[in-house]
C-alpha cells in the first residue's frame, strides 16, 4: 500500500467514521505492528494485544490525527512506541508514585515538531545526499559488520581510502541532522 | 565519540523508545528546551514511522479490526499546561527543597531509582561545578540561566557531554548562575532486556539498504 493510499483510509476514517476504511488499515497495519512488538522481545500474545490497543487509538482518537503535522506512518509509529515504552515501564519495577507521568512525557513538543513536509524532505536530503557507493559503504560498514581492511578487499580500494570515505560520510550525516 | 553523536543518539535512543525512566525525562526536557534537538527528533520518528512499512507481515491470529472499534475509555484529552518534563516530576524549580552541597552549590535528587542518576543542580553566580570522577558520561542541561567553561557560554537548552576524556570545568555565569538537570550514567543499559538494541548508524544504515 503507498503512502497516498494509506493517508486516504485515513481521511475517511478521521472525517467519516467509515468502518470499511478501518478495516483496510487493519488489515495493513496489524501485522506490521504484530511484528513490530516481537522485533522489541515481546510474546507473539502480548503483541498482539498491544496492537489491538494501537489500533483502537487509531479508531477512536483519530480526529488526532493532524495530516499538515505528520505522516500517517510517524502517527501510528509513535502510538506504537509509546505503548511499547508504557508497557516496559509498567512491568519495570520504577519508584515513581505519579503514574501520570508516563502520560505527558511524549506529549509536549508537538507545537515545535518539524511538519510533515519538513520531516520528509530531511528524510529524502539524507537519502539524496549519499550516493551509491557511500551507502554501499555504510551498508557494508554498519551492517554487515565488515572491517574497514574487508571492505577494502571487496570494492578494491586501497585501505587509507575507505577509512577517510567512511568518516566523511558520518560527518555528512551528522550535518544533515 | 564527539558531542553532536552522543546528542543525536540520545534523541534517537529517544524517538526510539529505548531510554530508561531518567533518561527519557532528561531527553524530552531537553527537546521541550531545545527547538532543534525537537526538529531532530521529528526527523527520527518520521523515519522509524516509514521503517514501520518495512516490517514483515506477521498475521495476526485472533484479533479483528471489529475489536478495535470500541471507543477508548473517556478521552483523556487534557490539554496539559505548558510545563517542561522535569517540573511535572519535581514541581516548579522555584519550589525545589534543595540541599545545600557547599558554598554556592546545591542539589536535588529526584527519587527515581533507575541505572542513571538523575540530579538538579543549582550554582550561584560565579560557582563552579566540584571536581569529580566518575566511570560513564555526564549530561548537563541548562534549565534556567547559563553556565561557561574553557569551551563556550551555555544557555537555557542547552546540553554539555562530559566523558572521562575531555574535563570540562563549567562555571555559573557571573550575573545569574543557573539551574541544570543532568544525568550521570552508570552504563548503558537499554530497555531491561528487552531493549531494541538499536544503535543509530545500524538504523541508518539499514533505513538505506
Amino acid at each position: 500500500m503507498d503512502k497516498s493510499k494509506l493517508s486516504e483510509l485515513m481521511v475517511k476514517v478521521k472525517n467519516d467514521r467509515d468502518q470499511i476504511a478501518f478495516s483496510n488499515l487493519f488489515d495493513f497495519l496489524a501485522p506490521k505492528l504484530k511484528a513490530y512488538f516481537i522485533q522489541n522481545g515481546l510474546s507473539a500474545d502480548i503483541s498482539e494485544e498491544l496492537t489491538q490497543e494501537v489500533m483502537s487509538i487509531i479508531w477512536s482518537k483519530s480526529d488526532r490525527y493532524d495530516s499538515s503535522k505528520s505522516a500517517v506512518t510517524t502517527w501510528v509509529y509513535t502510538i506504537a512506541r509509546n505503548k511499547k515504552v508504557d508497557f516496559f515501564r509498567k512491568t519495570a519495577k520504577i519508584n515513581v508514585n505519579d503514574d501520570d507521568i508516563r502520560e505527558f512525557l511524549y506529549e509536549n513538543g508537538d507545537e515545535d515538531k518539524l511538519s510533515r513536509k519538513e520531516a520528509a524532505e530531511q528524510v529524502n536530503r539524507i537519502n539524496k545526499e549519499l550516493n551509491q557507493d557511500q551507502r554501499k559503504m555504510i551498508k557494508m560498514n554498519f551492517f554487515e559488520n565488515k572491517s574497514h581492511k574487508k571492505i577494502a578487499e571487496e570494492l578494491e580500494i586501497p585501505l587509507g581510502t575507505v577509512k577517510s570515505r567512511i568518516r566523511n560520510i558520518l560527518i555528512k550525516m551528522q550535518r544533515l541532522l | 565519540m564527539n558531542g553532536t553523536l552522543v546528542k543525536n543518539q540520545l534523541i534517537f535512543d529517544y524517538a526510539s523508545g529505548s531510554l530508561g525512566f531518567s533518561k527519557s525525562v532528561f531527553a524530552s526536557t531537553y527537546l521541550y528546551l531545545n527547538s532543534k534537538a525537537s526538529n531532530i527528533n521529528s526527523t527520527f520518528e518520521a523515519m522509524l514511522g516509514e521503517d514501520l512499512l518495512n516490517n514483515d507481515n506477521i498475521p495476526v491470529t485472533k484479533l479483528k479490526y471489529t475489536d478495535c472499534l470500541k471507543n477508548e475509555k473517556n478521552d483523556t484529552n487534557e490539554i496539559y499546561a505548558d510545563v517542561s518534563p522535569i517540573s511535572k516530576l519535581v514541581g516548579p524549580l522555584n519550589q525545589i527543597k534543595w540541599k545545600q552541597v557547599y558554598k554556592g552549590f546545591k542539589e536535588f535528587n529526584p527519587k527515581v531509582s533507575d541505572e542513571n542518576e538523575l540530579k538538579l543542580i543549582k550554582m550561584d553566580p560565579g560557582a563552579s561545578v566540584p571536581l569529580h570522577s566518575h566511570g560513564g558520561q555526564e549530561y548537563i542541561l541548562v534549565l534556567n540561566g547559563s553556565f561557561c567553561d574553557e569551551y563556550g557560554k551555555y544557555n537555557k537548552g542547552d546540553m554539555q557531554i562530559n566523558d572521562q576524556k575531555i574535563k570540562h570545568t563549567p562555571i555559573a555565569c557571573k550575573d545569574e548562575g543557573c539551574i541544570c538537570l543532568t544525568i550521570t550514567e552508570k552504563e548503558v543499559i537499554f530497555f531491561g532486556r528487552f531493549g531494541s538494541f538499536l544503535n543509530l548508524f545500524t538504523f541508518i544504515k539499514s533505513f538505506f539498504k
